[in-house]
């Protein structure tokens, strides 16, 4: 995430981020606020009390308002980092490669899965884009209409320029013969080097490790696989 | 090569059949150009070869079309892609990698080279293109001309037949342009490929090509030798009309066929005396000492210390190579690209400081994608809504593009209409708010000679009868040469040449117009003006 956020932001999709970063944390307020406002009762010091909306019976356990304690508080807040956590990780993955480079590494077989992918996914960062083409556009039109209609008037080209490089994308790839013939093969195949092994293997090992924190009675099968695992990633 | 016999094609929802009954065929190792006006059908000629249309697009198509000896009625284009390459309008809509290299090896994983086939063949292609150096560059940061580049070494790396391109150089530069249809030209001589291009821009590719196809746009083809086809065609390049106009027995295809025919003709005329009127009107735009940067800081000035001042009444012509900072300058000027430094004025305002409604009454911006501005379902609202945005009376936006030109269909969707006639729509919607400077960022990259035409007379009312300023960025010489009074010249940010038309485009061959280049001795720059001459000293 830390590269994500400090790298060039040149190519369209690497502009994901930030929109993602903006996304996350309006997740995260609206998460806390509902954190405050809606819930079961839970114990722990009450920090202060909100005027208390009554519900009908159908809605039984459930508070709108009310004393906010300590305990909601903070199991509100780990869920919303939860969610923070999630998005900024698909966002990592998705800013950090260009979506076009999944065609190239799909099998044969998920041809049309992966067109159907890599199109849905390279028409965010484009609309963005020109999203940002069309409203200064408009500025210079003088458009006066606001809210609803003026993303109507907005929505439609954007939609059609992003509409439109996909089909161009489409015909590329079909006019070169993608997912036609029968054994595609790899130019320069990336090779697997140090610095991958350590990076899955680190992985791998941080994740035992909380498992064992996490539950005790693995701590010994899991120190065990450390020391069969070791010899395999290390060859 | 390719053979069409008796072929024609129709859309659905189409009541006009864009091919009919078309037979003729193209020979291996031949350049060949599809001619025709803006929406004649060139690009579904094109199409109809690599088996695009109607595979991916729809459409019926009767009669066979056989490529190297494949039918591309029954097989789809994806099968035909070793013999067939093609480079589309929007090359940057098509690419599948961001790296140069990869790009280029693409076509070939997907065919299923050997890994050490492939790399001889991408090493071949890359010094063919003059890409080697280019090889590990992002191909978002190219410009146009190296992007047009690799996309036809993209199409050329799997060894194919045929190389079809549509409209190659229209968002080029002329020296990008030149570079482009040389290689082409040399691919034809080299390896004996066969080159079918589509192309508005004539004066550009005419010299290199063997035959001509001309679309009629009523269903009809033909196919013939360059001079016989331009000899009657409605669309010909300056030289070919400059040819007619002096009456030469021939039709020339290059400047120096030309000089050939027309040996004598350049002591026979004297030189032109242009009547310069220096103009001492209002300044209307002025910038002074303007810079601004790129966003990446990492690049040198977007704009560097530019000077520079537009008068009422102006045409002023703003060219460059590709990525030499127009289209900034021309943002800079209505407010919406940030300068570090300088000062921006127009009739005394600071454009970045205007509210929108008051920036419309300065300035009116008709951005390089036209249809940017439309929102309309309807010419009539389109029309309606501007009236309202321009707070005029209403009636004002359709009266001023009724005088600009024949209004296709008060019903028609602004989509369906021609690229000429959209242009004029937009212009109308901008020019109803009465702004004291038009600006135009590239505006004839699909328009034929007919709406070039139209598009001239156009600007030249509203600089010289209407007193407002125009400011137009472009490529298109042949467009400068006949509607500029004045070009600024761009390079790497910097204005290295501001002086009148004349004297900026004789002045370097590459930006030198036909007409210039045919008689290098006259002043003259148009064939309008050849014309006019004819006409006194009869």
């Amino acid at each position: 995430m830390a590269v994500a956020f400090t790298q060039k932001k040149s190519s369209p999709w690497s502009q994901t981020f930030d929109w993602a970063l903006r996304f996350a944390i309006l997740a995260f307020g609206i998460r806390m606020m509902i954190a405050v406002l809606i819930g079961v009762p839970m114990p722990g010091k009450t920090l202060f009390v909100l005027p208390q909306v009554t519900l009908p019976d159908l809605f039984v356990g459930i508070r709108v308002g009310g004393p906010v304690t300590t305990q909601r508080l903070l199991s509100g807040f780990d869920e919303a980092i939860l969610l923070v956590a999630l998005i900024l990780l698909f966002a990592t993955a998705n800013s950090l490669s260009n979506p076009h480079s999944l065609l190239r590494i799909l099998p044969k077989r998920f041809y049309g899965l992966g067109l159907a992918s890599v199109i849905s996914s390279s028409v965010a960062p484009q609309a963005a884009r020109a999203i940002v083409r069309v409203r200064n556009a408009r500025r210079l039109r003088g458009q006066k209409s606001r809210g609803l209609r003026l993303w109507r008037g907005i929505a439609l080209p954007v939609l059609e320029d992003s509409l439109e490089r996909s089909i161009d994308l489409a015909a590329s790839l079909e006019s070169r013969g993608y997912g036609y013939f029968p054994s595609p093969t790899r130019y320069r195949p990336e090779r697997w080097k140090f610095n991958d092994t350590m990076a899955i293997s680190g992985a791998i090992y941080s994740l035992l490790l909380v498992i064992a924190f996490a539950n005790s009675t693995l701590l010994i099968p899991i120190l065990i696989s450390f020391f069969v695992l070791t010899p395999v990633l290390a060859s | 090569m390719i053979t069409f016999s008796n072929v024609s094609l129709i859309y659905p929802n189409s009541e006009r059949t864009i091919v009919e009954s078309a037979s003729f065929s193209v020979n291996e190792g031949e350049f060949v150009l599809l001619m025709g006006h803006t929406g004649a059908g060139k690009s579904s000629v094109l199409k109809l070869i690599n088996g695009l249309v109607p595979h991916h697009t729809g459409g019926i198509l009767t009669g066979e079309i056989s490529v190297a000896g494949r039918s591309t009625r029954l097989l789809k284009p994806g099968e035909l892609a070793d013999v067939v390459g093609i480079v589309g309008q929007n090359p940057t809509n098509g690419f599948v990698s961001d790296i140069v290299e990869d790009e280029i090896a693409f076509g070939l994983e997907t065919l299923g080279i050997a890994p050490d086939v492939m790399r001889k063949r991408v090493e071949e292609v890359l010094d063919l293109l003059a890409l080697a150096s280019l090889r590990r560059r992002q191909i978002s940061e190219l410009s146009g001309g190296e992007q047009q580049r690799v996309a036809i070494a993209a199409a050329l790396v799997t060894n194919p037949k045929v190389l079809l391109l549509d409209e190659p150089t229209s968002a080029l530069d002329p020296i990008a342009a030149e570079d482009v249809l040389s290689i082409l030209h040399r691919l034809v001589h080299d390896l004996g490929l066969t080159v079918i291009v589509a192309e508005h821009r004539l004066e550009r590719v005419i010299q290199f090509v063997d035959r001509i196809i001309l679309v009629h746009g009523d269903g009809t083809l033909e196919l013939g030798s360059t001079t016989h086809i331009l000899q009657n065609s409605p669309i010909a390049p300056p030289l070919v009309e400059l040819a007619r106009t002096l009456q030469l027995p021939e039709i020339p295809l290059s400047i120096r066929e030309f000089r050939k025919i027309a040996p004598h003709l350049e002591n026979a005329m004297q030189a032109f005396q242009p009547n310069s009127v220096e103009k001492d009107n209002e300044k209307v735009l002025t910038m002074k000492k303007v810079f601004a940067s790129y966003q990446d800081a990492e690049r040198t000035y977007a704009l560097s210390d530019i000077n520079l001042t537009i008068n009422a009444g102006e045409i002023v012509a703003l060219m460059g190579r590709n990525g030499a900072g127009k289209t900034t300058l021309l943002k800079a000027a209505v407010g919406q690209a940030p300068i570090t430094s300088g000062e921006i004025d127009i009739s005394g305002k600071n454009p970045a400081r205007l509210n929108d409604q008051e920036l419309i009454s300065y300035v009116g911006y008709v951005p390089q994608e036209p249809t940017d501005l439309l929102y309309g379902h309807s010419i009539q609202e389109e029309c309606e809504l501007s009236d309202r945005d321009n707070a005029v009376l209403s009636g004002t936006t359709l009266k001023m593009y009724s005088e600009l030109m024949a209004i296709p269909s008060l019903k028609a969707h602004p989509r369906d209409i021609s690229e000429g006639q959209r242009l004029g729509l937009a212009l109308s919607i901008i020019l109803s708010a009465s702004p004291k400077i038009v600006i135009l960022d590239e505006p004839t990259r699909g328009l034929d000679y007919e709406a070039k035409k139209v598009l001239v007379a156009n600007l030249k009312r509203i600089a010289h009868q209407q007193q407002r300023s125009v400011f137009i960025s472009t490529h298109d010489v042949e467009l400068v040469a006949d509607v500029a009074d004045r070009v600024i010249f761009l390079a790497d940010g910097e204005v290295i040449a501001d002086g009148t038309t004349r004297q900026v485009l004789t002045a370097s061959p590459a930006f030198a117009p036909q007409v210039a280049k045919a008689l290098p001795h006259t002043q003259w720059l148009t064939v309008a003006e050849v014309e006019r001459h004819i006409h006194e000293v009869k």
